[in-house]
């Protein structure tokens, strides 16, 4: 049996793959029986050969549901923007899908990053070793990108674990981050929960996924601060 | 299916609330046919278990629709395509003897991922059930609006379903259009209450 001590025990938490399952990268296991989650990557990858985004947007279900509504065609079409959302990815998915092609042909000037709703086996602090080795691929792939990790959203009708969970998420990469050049937090939660606790489901229809009216609250401020990075991209 | 059998897919089942938060215990509202005055009781990733569940515990009591559109049976996954019939079967019988006046349609399974697999003849194969036991009820009907997503190479087109599973609002407009023919001509031909409501 290995002593180890707490202090770094988080360091390894934080950084080394082995010891988190929220990152390392893995991907998904068919077990439905059509294998749609493969075909999609594979789809990203081929679809990414002649396209010359200067933003990715890379996640969960509240980015590739992003693609299917309109706002997605008013604020980030002009911006040349590609989409590689999965429903349902958690952080080690996401690892697993740019670090095996999806980030080969293409070179954004910023990565909008959004995951970690889903990871339902982890804990906060995994969670954010899982993103934070995203940010830190993203760097070695793509050297002259800025990362931008959006926030996780609260969820549920009433106050829950997972809520407590996301928000603790939040702070921990908002902390690591800090210090980095190439990466920051965004904050999109435009306040969602109302003061007696509860959610809407005029804003999240299902208390997770976004109505079209939330995604207009979220992306806004968003698009905003994405075209305030790229006019410092294209400064340097 | 041999009448002493239970079929899994026709037993009510509420979900576990596995991830925490409660989410599937409320409802989704979309107004993809809001001038037929609809209400919508979809929630993602819904067996016929589930829906069972619902209908059964409150979802019928306060509603009276002249149409009820039943579109389920996809994520069946522990399921045979005859249990997923018999349960589908299951909801179309309980609507009818719940709501004595309403019609029942039920939308044909979709087929679905990026090339064949087991998953479109399963899911074809429910239709093929459905086709033949549905007319038996007399009140419920068989709308297949699937054709056409299957591309002649046998690919899906991520243009249709984003996901190879989900519509796109493309998708969508292409089935609502034999959708929405079908339930105005029952609107049409249900006597009282032009005032129409479906669910």
């Amino acid at each position: 049996m290995h002593h180890i001590a707490n202090a770094s025990l988080t360091d390894k938490v934080m950084s080394s793959g082995d010891s988190n399952p929220a990152a390392t990268p893995t991907p998904c296991v068919d077990i439905q029986g059509d294998g749609r989650w493969m075909s999609l990557h594979n789809h990203f990858v081929s679809n990414s050969k002649d396209k010359e985004p200067d933003v990715l947007f890379v996640g969960d279900s509240l980015v590739q549901l992003l693609h299917q509504f309109e706002v997605w065609r008013e604020l980030f079409s002009p911006l040349h923007a590609l989409n590689f959302g999965v429903g349902g990815d958690e952080t080690q998915h996401v690892l697993w899908r740019l670090s095996n092609g999806e980030l080969a042909h293409i070179s954004p000037k910023v990565v909008v990053l959004w995951v970690g709703t889903h990871n339902h086996s982890h804990t906060a602090e995994q969670i954010c070793g899982g993103i934070m080795a995203i940010v830190q691929l993203i760097k070695d792939k793509l050297p002259k990108a800025y990362t931008l990790v959006l926030g996780v959203l609260p969820r549920g009708k009433m106050p829950n674990p997972l809520r407590e969970r996301n928000a603790q998420v939040n702070k921990l990469v908002k902390d690591a981050v800090s210090s980095l050049p190439h990466a920051s937090l965004l904050n999109v939660d435009p306040g969602f929960v109302h003061s007696d606790g509860s959610i809407s489901h005029q804003d999240l229809y299902d208390f997770l996924h976004l109505t079209p009216q939330g995604y207009q609250a979220v992306c806004q401020p968003l698009h905003a601060h994405l075209k305030g990075l790229l006019e410092k991209q294209a400064e340097n | 299916m041999s009448g002493d059998e239970i079929n899994p897919a026709a037993v009510a089942q509420a979900v576990e609330d596995v991830q925490g938060d409660d989410r599937w215990m409320s409802q989704i509202w979309r107004e993809l046919f809001s001038p037929l005055h609809a209400l919508n009781f979809g929630i993602g990733g819904d067996t016929t278990c589930n829906v069972l569940w619902r209908l059964q515990n409150g979802e019928l009591d306060n509603i009276r629709p002249k149409v009820t559109v039943v579109w389920v049976g996809t994520n069946n996954h522990e399921h045979s395509a005859e249990q997923v019939a018999g349960g589908i079967l299951a909801i179309a019988q309980l609507l009818t003897s719940r709501l004595p006046k309403t019609k029942v349609v039920v939308l044909g399974l979709l087929a679905r991922g990026d090339g064949p697999n087991p998953l479109r003849e399963k899911n074809a194969a429910v239709n093929g059930f459905l086709r033949s036991w549905l007319p038996r009820l007399g009140q419920a009907q068989f709308l297949d609006v699937g054709a056409g997503f299957v591309h002649s190479d046998g690919t899906i087109s991520t243009r249709d379903m984003f996901d190879f599973l989900h519509l796109t609002a493309a998708g969508y407009r292409a089935i609502a259009k034999p959708l929405s023919d079908l339930l105005l001509q029952i609107l049409d031909e249900t006597p009282e209450e032009k005032r129409a409501s479906l669910v």
